[in-house]
């Protein structure tokens, strides 16, 4: 299992598209926006160039989640693969909890590379104990991205998924304020963002970076959303692999 | 114990019938084709013996367990009719990662040599020609050393030289006393590389016995020549001949005794004979009249 764990994370690292979009795009996206706005405070006296390391590992985070999932996922039962794989002694809960674990080694390269990017281009600094909480909470935090994949890939055709895939990627990204700052539009648009699981989960990082350490109310959020969504994905799971 | 065990299997999709009431046991050790046209029931069989479909009645058994039993006890291999391979993944990741699965697996060597693999370890499964990428799947239903090999008419996309390849792969594996079933719709297939041959046509055993005697009961083999302007009188009258069709200039003898239906047109008429073609007779032909018979 721990083999078939490594060969799913290997050959994602050789998907171009998603080198390009998930490793790439989140880095130079940072570099740009750090390199404009970088100097300038948000309302909680937070450099934005420490902001937006927060926004754009968030979003790295989500799209990695979500590429190597839910494509990835329906393709396979489609193709035959998952048929091949169920006629092994591998048991078919641990397909699922395997491509959860996979995707989630998957969400480190972006936010590590977005966290060396600041480091080294933008001289960000904070504390060792802040690193640590930034990167471990938006790390375990981008399961409920990955069960939303897996839920996408299991109900629909690959065909189907991949804009069902990217359109939930860019509505959570935009409306939870992963691009542009929540602040900095305001009014309706905080509302909005309010109901996004992925506005909350970026507030895990920026409320470490402010100092306030993990927000309770943004983790339970996340974790509720992280139930809801891994339920929705078990549950379309069972009915994509049941034997009729 | 028999390898595998059909009792009273039938399985319906909604009002469809695609497996009714089969009940059949094959011996540990024999290569079984089950031979059918498309739609017979072949594919359904297939994935009910792999567990993947539930049979609507009646059970099925292998090694005296169940399906899922087999399975987990990674007792099966399999090629099934529509299985692509990871595109990212090289020969060798694809084969070692099926392997690690199983229990007690076959050496990377071992398979590799057996499915004709060697030169192309490295090669990424999007890399790979049709006939290649059949190897390879060929390689994962066996890599975890099954039992019981079940093959989803396994050369459909594969040439004529790649299937006599395979079939010497197959050869070899079953050779270590493993029971082997294929499904296939060419008579051929089933005549050269089975101990026992099955037919099923809409979802029913219509013939088991042994190749040769099966073809026999199903009498024979097509004579196809071009005939050009010539009359066609009297050709339904040489030895052996069953049927007789004309067209396009072409003439199509359907004979019980090829010899001597080819004696007869040789020495026997007149006709300048080109372009001869001596084939078996098709599964069409076999399934009229098997199924007319029953």
């Amino acid at each position: 299992m721990l083999y078939y764990a490594k060969t799913e994370a290997l050959r994602m690292l050789r998907n171009r598209r998603y080198i390009i979009f998930v490793v790439l795009f989140p880095v130079v996206f940072y570099l740009i926006n750090a390199n404009i706005y970088g100097t300038q405070t948000d309302s909680a006296g937070v450099r934005m160039s420490t902001y937006l390391l927060v926004s754009m590992a968030a979003y790295g985070a989500l799209a990695s989640s979500m590429m190597s999932s839910a494509v990835p996922w329906a393709q396979e039962r489609q193709s035959g693969w998952l048929r091949q794989l169920q006629i092994t002694p591998l048991p078919s809960w641990a397909i699922i909890v395997t491509k959860l674990g996979a995707a989630l080694v998957l969400v480190l390269p972006s936010l590590l590379l977005v966290s060396v990017a600041a480091v080294l281009q933008q001289g960000v600094s904070m504390p060792a104990g802040q690193w640590v909480a930034l990167l471990l909470s938006l790390w375990v935090g981008a399961i409920p991205f990955i069960a939303l994949g897996l839920f996408i890939g299991s109900l629909l055709s690959a065909d189907a998924a991949q804009p069902a895939a990217m359109i939930c990627m860019f509505t959570l990204s935009l409306l939870g304020g992963l691009w542009f700052p929540i602040d900095a539009i305001g009014g309706t648009m905080r509302t909005i963002a309010g109901f996004m699981p992925s506005y909350h989960y970026a507030s895990l990082g920026w409320s470490v970076i402010a100092g306030h350490g993990v927000s309770m109310s943004d983790a339970l959020i996340v974790v509720a959303w992280g139930i809801v969504l891994g339920g929705a994905a078990a549950y379309a799971y069972r009915r994509a692999t049941v034997r009729a | 114990m028999n390898a595998i065990v059909f009792d009273h299997v039938s399985k319906d999709y909604g009002d469809v019938l695609a497996v009714d009431d089969v009940s059949l046991a094959i011996e540990p050790g024999k290569t079984v084709a089950l031979l059918g046209p498309n739609g017979a029931g072949k594919s359904t069989s297939i994935n009910m013996l792999l567990g993947l479909l539930r049979p609507s009645r009646g059970t099925v058994s292998v090694y005296g367990r169940t399906p899922r039993q087999a399975v987990a006890a990674g007792q099966m291999g399999a090629m099934l009719q529509s299985g692509q391979l990871i595109p990212e993944l090289t020969v060798k990741e694809l084969i070692d990662l099926v392997r690690r699965l199983y229990p007690q697996p076959l050496d990377l060597e071992e398979i590799l040599k057996l499915a004709d693999l060697t030169d192309l370890v490295n090669r990424r499964a999007n890399k790979l020609s049709g006939g290649q990428s059949q190897r390879v799947r060929f390689a994962l239903a066996i890599a975890g050393a099954p039992k019981a090999l079940l093959l989803d008419e396994p050369t459909a996309a594969m040439d004529v030289e790649s299937r006599l390849r395979f079939w010497e792969s197959m050869r070899a594996y079953a050779a270590g006393g493993r029971t082997v079933l294929f499904a296939t719709h060419y008579l051929e297939e089933a005549d050269e590389h089975s101990d026992r041959v099955i037919v099923i046509a809409r979802g029913k055993v219509v013939a088991d016995d042994t190749a040769a005697r099966i073809k026999a009961s199903v009498g024979g083999q097509v004579v196809r020549f071009t005939l050009g302007e010539q009359p066609a009188a009297g050709l339904d009258l040489l030895p052996g001949v069953t049927a007789v069709e004309i067209a396009a200039g072409t003439a199509t003898l359907r004979t019980s005794d090829a010899d001597a239906t080819l004696a007869g047109l040789y020495r026997g008429t007149t006709l300048d004979v080109r372009g001869l073609h001596l084939t078996g007779a098709d599964l069409e032909d076999a399934f009229l009249a098997l199924t007319r018979e029953s």
